[in-house]
């Protein structure tokens, strides 16, 4: 790999393929090339079969700029050595990259290939110490897809002589790249689909992640047991009042009619308008009743969340692993004002040990004390 | 200088039939796609260098068209004329 291999090396490996004496076979590879430059230099066109074409091209004069200094300057007009090889030479050393096609880009495609393109278009520049295969590639490029115009390509340049072979080939080629464009586009698709599925799971998790407070709220509700009823009894009347409030835009909508009656009525004859007038009026009381009883009902809903949330944050604050309980302390008589907190505040001196109470006394749903109800205070040992 | 005027003057200088000639020049030719083929160059004083060489994938844009095309990686064979042949051009 990579190596350089010289005359002399080319000769053994020559004599070794071709049967030759290494003399011989040296002696022909000498004359070999140096009938092709002598050909080049004299004749300014050597064509080998098999091989390719080497040819004599006349550069003319070009201006170019000193990169460092931005100084124009003319490079002087030279002749120049070119090499076309071979097509089936060509093809044959291609023949790894030969699975690729070049593809016409679309709009959207573009998009995608923009930053790819930049370092694209760089690249063959940093290749430009040898011009001529660039300049061969864009010959191919319009041949490759307008395949018709083969004869004004032909016209155009004497070059193109060498490139005609690849032109008959390609029709050949041709439908391999069709499908292979629309299989690319199947997997961008399913690609856009798989992204798009994973986008939606992605957005899924995030807000089970940031509902998750509420639904633990909603968890820890079942053992805020004060609050419990407090909203059940609350939420029918939040639907009550939906319902008067949807009751009253039927009755709105109802009146409507009503209304649209009354105008033509007016248009029609003025002294009737008295008449209509309370008609238009008469629906409009009926509109602004429901709106207080929602109101009225929309503020102890959310003093009740308010409730809630404090017996949360007490709840929160609850202890309930750090002891076990160890007989009876006491029996304590409910009185009015009283609550679960306020009973452990005053036998542990501390409001957090109200849960042992709950669990003592069985009070599953501790909304059942009533005034001058017996509870059992029990005995905590620190564990 | 075309093919049959090529293999004339190289059958006249190695005193090969031109038949013999053209099967040999194949042999040389396959050769040395076998050393490109494997990454090597040839290169060969006073004539100069012929390797392999890959040219990236680009895009190149039709000017009258404006179709942006891809134009796919590929692997060309270049030559690079010696200095010594460059100096008989002058």
């Amino acid at each position: 790999m990579d190596k350089k291999i010289n005359l002399s090396q080319l000769a053994d490996l020559m004599s070794e393929a071709g049967g030759m004496s290494k003399v011989a076979s040296e002696q022909f590879v000498k004359n070999f090339f140096d009938i092709i430059s002598k050909g080049v230099l004299d004749e300014g066109i050597v064509k080998v079969k098999g091989f390719g074409t080497f040819k004599l091209l006349q550069m003319e004069n070009r201006e170019s700029v000193n990169v460092n200094t931005g100084e124009r300057f003319t490079i002087e007009g030279h002749q120049k050595i070119s090499f076309t090889p071979d097509a089936e030479l060509k093809e044959r050393i291609n023949k790894p990259f030969s699975a690729f096609e070049t593809v016409v880009i679309t709009e959207e495609q573009s998009a995608e290939l923009s930053d790819v393109e930049i370092t694209k278009e760089e690249l063959p520049t940093a290749e430009s110490d040898n011009e001529e295969p660039v300049r061969i590639e864009e010959e191919t490029v319009p041949v490759e897809t307008v395949p018709v115009e083969t004869g004004s390509v032909e016209a155009e340049s004497p070059e193109a002589e060498s490139v005609e072979p690849v032109v008959v080939n390609k029709p050949e080629a041709k439908e391999p790249q069709v499908k292979e464009i629309t299989q690319k586009r199947g997997t961008r698709i399913l690609l856009k689909i798989v992204v798009y599925i994973l986008s939606l799971i992605l957005v899924a998790c995030l807000a089970l992640y940031l509902l998750w407070p509420l639904v633990g709220k909603a968890l820890i509700k079942s053992y805020a047991d004060k609050s419990k009823p407090a909203v059940e009894t609350i939420k029918p009347v939040a639907r009550e009042s939906i319902q008067v409030i949807e009751e009253a835009k039927l009755e709105v909508e109802e009146a409507k009619p009503v209304i649209e009656e009354a105008k033509p009525a007016v248009e029609e004859a003025k002294p009737l308008v008295e008449e209509a007038k309370p008609v238009v009026e008469a629906p409009k009381p009926v509109v602004a009743e429901p709106k207080p009883t929602a109101a009225n009902d929309a503020q102890p809903f959310n003093l009740n969340q308010e409730d809630q949330a404090k017996a949360l944050s007490k709840f929160t604050e609850a202890d309930t692993v750090n002891y076990r309980i160890a007989g009876r302390l006491a029996v304590h008589t409910i009185e009015e004002g009283e609550s679960l907190t306020k009973i452990s505040n005053k036998y542990y001196g501390t409001k957090k040990l109200w849960p042992y109470l709950v669990k003592y006394n069985n009070l599953g749903s501790s909304n059942s004390l009533m005034v001058g109800s017996k509870i059992n205070i029990p005995r905590l040992v620190a564990k | 200088m075309n093919n049959k005027e090529f293999l004339t003057e190289l059958s006249g200088k190695c005193q090969m039939s031109p038949e013999v000639t053209a099967g040999h020049v194949q042999t040389l030719i396959g050769v040395m796609e076998n050393l490109w083929n494997s990454g090597d160059s040839v290169s060969l004083s006073g004539f100069g260098v012929l390797e392999v060489k890959k040219k990236n994938e680009r895009v190149s844009v039709n000017p009258t068209t404006g179709i942006r095309m891809l134009v796919p990686p590929k692997l060309v064979l270049t030559y690079k004329p010696s200095s010594l042949l460059k100096e008989k051009l002058k």
